[in-house]
């Protein structure tokens, strides 16, 4: 597994681009890119609206149990899942080896719609992510003000 | 694996607290969500629980610091479930990690199970193509305040016997001792890892 390559500025605007269109063309509510692993790494539309963090941990998690039932059941290759609620509904789709996109859209609205524009976001993600992997990795994240010899913890307790 | 976002400057670390069932996992995480003080945003603690509030799936806290100048660091901390029989949703959480902080459980009686823990960390990691000699992790010997509790030396010898020796905590997580501490060296574990990595990728 080799992970997910860093983003640069380049990466980034292509992903929201990707999402700015499919909630244009789509009229979800919201979409965002998430590591499978749980972390978020971009969101647009209405996402301020809700707790995107904890949702995307949530829905890695949704996903990779959908996904291990599947192989259970033979079934090898998971490309979607879907949950229909009564005000919105989740479209979650499989993008690469390490990402997943998440659209949220009304309840009313057709989910074929969503997972056809949905299809479109997705193949724009998954070849920048290809463009990413391929390009050399860059210095990093600059830690040299970062000091080693420094032993204050990050976390300290209140009180 | 840590995730380098260079546009929005910000890096995320994905921390898992593994350990036997009712070692004090959630404890510790409850720990850290009630008595964080310095950070700049902690989000919500989810825990996804059975009607007895064991851990089903995993307990989820999302926690953010200023560990390095100029970056945005997004911890993510879980907890796996300890029970035997949800060793595939250990396997789940597992995927994307970081860093780890072994919660053993100090009981004699336990001991048994803590090796057994261990042993599945290092299986499940196997899974994921990941060896546990290349995760940065520490031990935490919990339960440190009952009177079954057995001697360090014991567990160290038990669950931290290898050619690379890590650091080891002992914690009563309840009274939340123990619990910023181990915290706060795997923090610096990895942060120190992602030193090297990045000192290696620059020119």
């Amino acid at each position: 597994m080799a992970g997910l390559p860093q983003l640069i500025e380049d990466d980034v605007r292509a992903l929201e681009a990707a999402l700015d269109e499919l909630l244009r063309r789509s009229d979800a509510g919201a979409a965002l890119v998430i590591d499978k692993g749980g972390p978020l790494i971009s969101q647009r539309g209405a996402a301020d609206k809700f707790d995107a963090t904890t949702v995307a941990a949530l829905a890695a998690g949704a996903f990779s149990a959908t996904d291990m039932m599947a192989r259970h059941l033979g079934e090898t290759s998971l490309s979607h899942i879907y949950q229909q609620g009564r005000l919105v509904s989740l479209l979650i789709s499989n993008v690469d080896d390490n990402l997943l996109l998440i659209v949220v859209f009304p309840a009313e609205s057709g989910v074929g719609a969503v997972k056809y524009y949905a299809d479109g976001a997705v193949a724009r993600i998954s070849a920048q992510m290809q463009n990413a992997a391929q390009r050399a990795p860059g210095p990093g994240v600059d830690l040299v003000s970062l000091n080693t010899l420094d032993v204050s913890p990050v976390f300290r307790k209140s009180g | 694996m840590a995730i380098i976002n260079q546009a929005t400057k910000e890096l995320q670390l994905k921390i898992v607290y593994y350990g036997p069932g009712r070692g004090g996992k959630t404890t510790n995480l409850e720990q850290v969500h009630a008595n964080l003080g310095n950070v700049q945003e902690k989000g919500k603690l989810i825990s996804l629980a059975t009607s007895s509030d064991r851990t089903l799936f995993f307990d989820f806290l999302p926690v953010e610091a200023m560990a390095i100048k100029g970056f945005k660091t997004k911890f993510q901390l879980y907890t796996v479930p300890g029970q035997v029989i949800y060793n595939t949703t250990r396997q789940l959480v597992l995927r994307g990690v970081d860093g780890l902080i072994f919660v053993a459980d100090s009981q004699y009686e336990k001991m048994a199970e803590n090796a057994e823990s261990f042993q599945n960390l290092e299986d499940n990691l196997k899974s994921l193509k990941l060896n546990l000699a290349d995760i940065p992790y520490v031990l935490q010997y919990n339960k440190r305040d009952l009177a079954s509790a057995a001697p360090v030396d014991y567990m160290e010898f038990l669950l931290n016997n290898r050619e690379a020796q890590v650091p080891s905590f002992t914690s009563v997580a309840s009274q939340c001792e123990g619990v910023f501490e181990s915290l706060n060296m795997i923090t610096r574990m990895l942060l120190h890892k992602n030193i090297n990595e990045s000192s290696r990728r620059t020119p």
